[in-house]
Parts: C-alpha cells; sequence; structure tokens
C-alpha cells in the first residue's frame, strides 16, 4: 500500500454498508492506491457530517490563461487537516457531441488526471462536460496544455458564459431522430467560442439539442434554448406492421416491457386512447391519425416503432427559457420557432440570427444572474416578441384568456388610446 | 456603430479602476455603464482584451463571473488563503 494515511471516518464509512454500489469505497479505493487526496476528501466530508457544515470554500479563479471560465475554484478552509485538498479545483473539459469516446482518449485523460489531479472524475456533469475533480492551482496550466496539445480537448463552460452545447445521440444511434444533433452542437460549439471561454453575459446560457420529441437530452426542461428536432408532414405508417402488433407477432415498445406477462397488446388501450389530442383512431383494419392534432407526444411511435416512423419533412422546434429551480422555482422551456429547417448548407444561420436576438436583448435588459426564462417572465413573452422579432401565434396562447400576453399597442389601434369619453358614454351606460 | 476599441477599453480600464476604490469586483453589467454608447457585446469584447492584457482580472463567484482590476481588493487566491 502507498504511503496514505486515512482518517477516522465512521459516519463516512456507514455509507458503504446499504444495497447501492458506494462513492465511498471508490474515492477509498483510489486512496489507498495512493491519492492522499481522495482520503483527505473523506475526511472531509466526515468532519462536515459532523459540523452539519460544509467546509468548502468556492469561487476565485475561473479559467487558465486568456479563459474567462472552465475552472472553478475550490479550496478547504480546513487545510492543515486536510493539506492534500487545500485547493481542489473542479476543470470543466467539452465532451465530444454526444459522448462518444474511443478507448485510447479516455485512457489518456485517466492518465493525465492521474499524474495531475486527484484521478477523480465524474463523467458526466449535468451540463453534459468531463469533470475532473480536484487539483491546485499549479497543476491548471499544465492540465490545460496537455488537454489541448496531446487531446486536442478544450475546456468547457462554466460561470457567466454560455455552457457547453450538449446534444443526444441523434442520427449516430437514433432512427427517430429529425436533425443531425451532433453537427448542429459542434457548430454552435465552434461558432460560440468567444462565448464559451469568455464570459458575455447576467449568467449561465445553455443550448441543447434533442433529435426528436422524446427529447433524451431533456433540453425542454434544462436549458435557455432548447432545439428539437419535429417533423412538420405526416407519421409514416406501415400497416401491415400495425396488425402484426395487434397480432402479437411484434412484441410493443420493441420488447422492453417483455420481461413480465402484461396480456395480449390492445393497440386501443394502450395506444389509441392514450394520444393526449386523441388524433388516432382505427378505420376497420386500419390505422388512421390526424396529423393536424398530433402534438409530437411520441408515444405511439415509441410503443410500434416498426409501424409508426416520424415524417421525412423534418426540421426542429426552438423552445427557450428553461431553468432549474435555483432561484426562481424550475421553469419548462416556451415555443419561440414552431418549425424551423436546420439547413447545414446555410451553417444554421436562422438559429444564430434568432440566439443573436436574444442575447441582444438579455446582455442589454437582463439583470446579474438573472436567466433568460426570468427575463421574459418579469419583462413578458409581450416584449419577448418584439425583440427577436417573432410574429405571436396561436400556440403561445394556452387557451383563450389564459395567459393573453399578446396586446394591442396604441400604435395598431386606429386613433391609439384617445378617445372620447363623453361620446363613449352615449352610446354605452357606466 | 463606430466604436473605437482603444478609446472603449480606456473607459471601461478608467471606470473600473475609479469604481475599484469602494467595490473590488464588478459585474459586466457595472460596467455597461464606462460608456453608455457602448454596446453591451462592445463593452464585453473591451473587458476581456483588458482581461488578456493583465489591467483586468476574472473573478468567480462559483457561478458568476465578475471583474476586477489587479491590486484592488482581495486577489484572486488571496481570498481563499487564511
Amino acid at each position: 500500500m502507498a504511503d496514505v494515511k486515512k482518517h477516522d471516518t465512521p459516519m463516512v464509512d456507514e455509507l458503504k454498508s446499504g444495497p447501492w454500489p458506494s462513492f465511498v469505497d471508490d474515492i477509498e479505493q483510489r486512496g489507498f492506491n495512493g491519492k492522499q487526496a481522495c482520503l483527505d476528501l473523506l475526511g472531509q466530508l466526515e468532519l462536515s457530517y459532523k459540523h452539519k457544515e460544509t467546509h468548502w470554500k468556492h469561487g476565485g479563479i475561473v479559467g487558465v490563461f486568456g479563459y474567462g471560465g472552465g475552472v472553478i475554484g475550490r479550496y478547504s478552509d480546513v487545510p492543515e487537516e486536510f493539506p492534500a485538498i487545500a485547493h481542489f479545483h473542479t476543470i470543466r473539459v467539452n465532451q465530444p457531441a454526444s459522448k462518444f469516446y474511443s478507448t485510447a482518449f479516455l485512457r489518456k485523460l485517466c492518465e493525465i488526471w492521474d499524474y495531475r489531479g486527484s484521478g477523480m472524475t465524474n463523467f458526466h456533469g449535468s451540463t453534459g462536460d468531463m469533470v475532473l475533480l480536484g487539483t491546485s492551482t499549479d497543476q491548471l496550466e499544465p492540465v490545460f496544455f496537455d488537454l489541448t496539445h496531446q487531446m486536442g480537448a478544450d475546456l468547457g463552460g462554466s460561470g457567466s458564459n454560455l455552457r457547453t452545447p450538449s446534444c443526444c445521440v441523434g442520427k449516430a444511434r437514433c432512427e427517430w431522430s429529425c436533425i443531425d444533433t451532433q453537427d448542429i452542437c459542434y457548430n454552435l460549439t465552434m461558432t460560440f467560442q468567444d462565448e464559451l471561454h469568455r464570459p458575455a453575459f447576467p449568467y449561465k446560457f445553455k443550448f441543447k439539442v434533442s433529435g426528436c420529441p422524446n427529447d433524451c437530452v431533456a433540453a425542454i426542461a434544462r436549458c435557455d434554448c432548447a432545439i428539437i428536432g419535429t417533423w412538420r408532414d405526416e407519421i409514416r405508417i406501415d400497416q401491415e406492421a400495425v396488425k402484426a402488433y395487434m397480432g402479437g407477432e411484434l412484441k410493443p415498445n420493441a420488447g422492453a416491457h417483455s420481461d413480465r406477462d402484461w396480456g395480449a397488446f390492445d393497440i386501443q388501450k394502450e395506444v389509441i386512447d392514450l394520444c393526449p389530442s386523441q388524433c388516432m383512431m382505427m378505420d376497420g383494419n386500419e390505422l388512421k391519425i390526424n396529423n393536424r392534432e398530433c402534438v409530437r407526444c411520441m408515444h405511439c411511435i415509441n410503443v410500434m416503432p416498426e409501424a409508426l416512423r416520424p415524417g421525412l419533412d423534418t426540421g426542429a422546434t426552438i423552445l427557450v427559457g428553461a431553468k432549474a429551480p435555483i432561484l426562481e422555482g424550475a421553469q419548462l422551456a416556451t415555443v419561440a420557432l414552431p418549425f424551423i429547417k436546420m439547413d447545414k448548407d446555410n451553417d444554421y444561420e436562422e438559429i444564430k440570427d434568432f440566439v443573436d436576438k436574444v442575447w441582444d436583448w438579455w446582455m442589454e435588459e437582463g439583470k446579474n444572474r438573472e436567466r433568460f426564462g426570468e427575463l421574459i417572465q418579469r419583462q413578458s413573452m409581450q416584449e419577448f416578441l418584439r425583440r427577436t422579432e417573432l410574429k405571436p401565434i396561436p400556440q403561445m396562447v394556452k387557451e383563450p384568456r389564459s395567459n393573453p400576453y399578446v396586446f394591442w399597442s396604441a400604435e395598431e389601434v386606429e386613433g391609439g388610446w384617445k378617445r372620447d369619453v363623453k361620446t363613449f358614454r352615449a352610446r354605452h351606460a357606466a | 456603430m463606430g466604436v473605437n476599441m482603444e478609446e472603449l477599453k480606456e473607459k471601461v480600464l478608467a471606470f473600473a479602476t475609479k469604481k475599484a476604490a469602494h467595490k473590488s469586483k464588478m459585474y459586466i453589467k457595472d460596467l455597461y455603464k464606462a460608456d453608455p454608447d457602448a454596446s453591451p457585446r462592445q463593452i464585453k469584447k473591451a473587458a476581456n482584451e483588458l482581461v488578456k492584457e493583465q489591467k483586468l482580472e476574472y473573478f468567480s463567484s462559483g457561478s458568476t463571473v465578475m471583474y476586477g482590476v489587479p491590486g484592488f481588493g482581495k486577489g484572486i487566491e488571496e481570498a481563499f488563503e487564511e
């Protein structure tokens, strides 16, 4: 065993006894193999359990030279007791689109981190970055040099920057993907390098790209600008395959629930009755879909993947303003552009033009630490539409009179707001 | 909008240095006041250039990045030393 010292950690050790794999085991194992930082980390955790308060201080350092993000400074406030974690900075590394790696890449990354850091990683942080946990200030520049020169990798976003864009597996492994999520993610990452590496905004800003409305990266709930693949023609139906599902030759959900006997497949009960907009029906032996009413819930396609497929005229829906509950409550995104073609040949100019308008407004009017969705809430949807030069559409209104955020302005009304009250009252009683 | 970047950098640095005397860390939004005629993007660009020239420095709160003037207030690492 290497020359390391384990602290007395009875409360932390208890976490190893449960039925689930414990992070304590993993960290301890790495510690016994020569990383005192890992054992100091558990020691400080024990102290935090005892004192019921954190012993971390965070902030300060933002990155390497020329970068305003990618490193999150972290310091122990009890460095005498735990000297190996006196500095314990986190480095965010921009993950490849869809998180595909070669084993050689991962091996090399681990070698670098074993040598220059604690050896601990988090694959992946919630934004998607590879997270390298725990190193000292003097190691930041060498790690960055190795990442860029040996691995062709770059730091991710942190602080008031554009955060690392992320995407689902897209067309690489998914037949439902309506857009090339990886290309869009890479293109946005490269286009907005300045925003990603240097602070530009009142607070964080996130892009996430999902290939279809199943939204496997949960873009609709987590990011300021969600790009979700969709189609505007009709769901493709293979009537023979529909019959095969009904007859039991094909397993629903591609057999995902076949570990138990759920009884015979009932298309009425399991698909048609569950359609949120009730746009499906059986006409004799044929499945009919009223595509105008489809809200892209994907349930029917998920249940009968061989029978139903997304349409062929594909593009994306752009939604804005989602966020997790840090300051105000959690918020889901709002549809801004119901459908745009994601045109690779045009370098995705349409979405980039839209994003520029979003950023212009937010940089000008956003308060410090105010997410974009909160700015919309504070200044109104109407102002959002005005600043982004979008036309209001009926889909933006949940139902008549429930959220009437589209108002007439004085210029749009003949005579403006001025009127003769006496003349009006002559016609209408008070 | 034709803004001279060198002039803007001077204005931003002068504004930040003056402000740093009583508030050592400032948000990018505070720096907008250095030149109300310049756009937020130009100010951001000027401020980030100044950081590159080591006339300004970043300071992270952990989730938000602020700007400081070297020599004013506690430095990046110093703030965390005992």
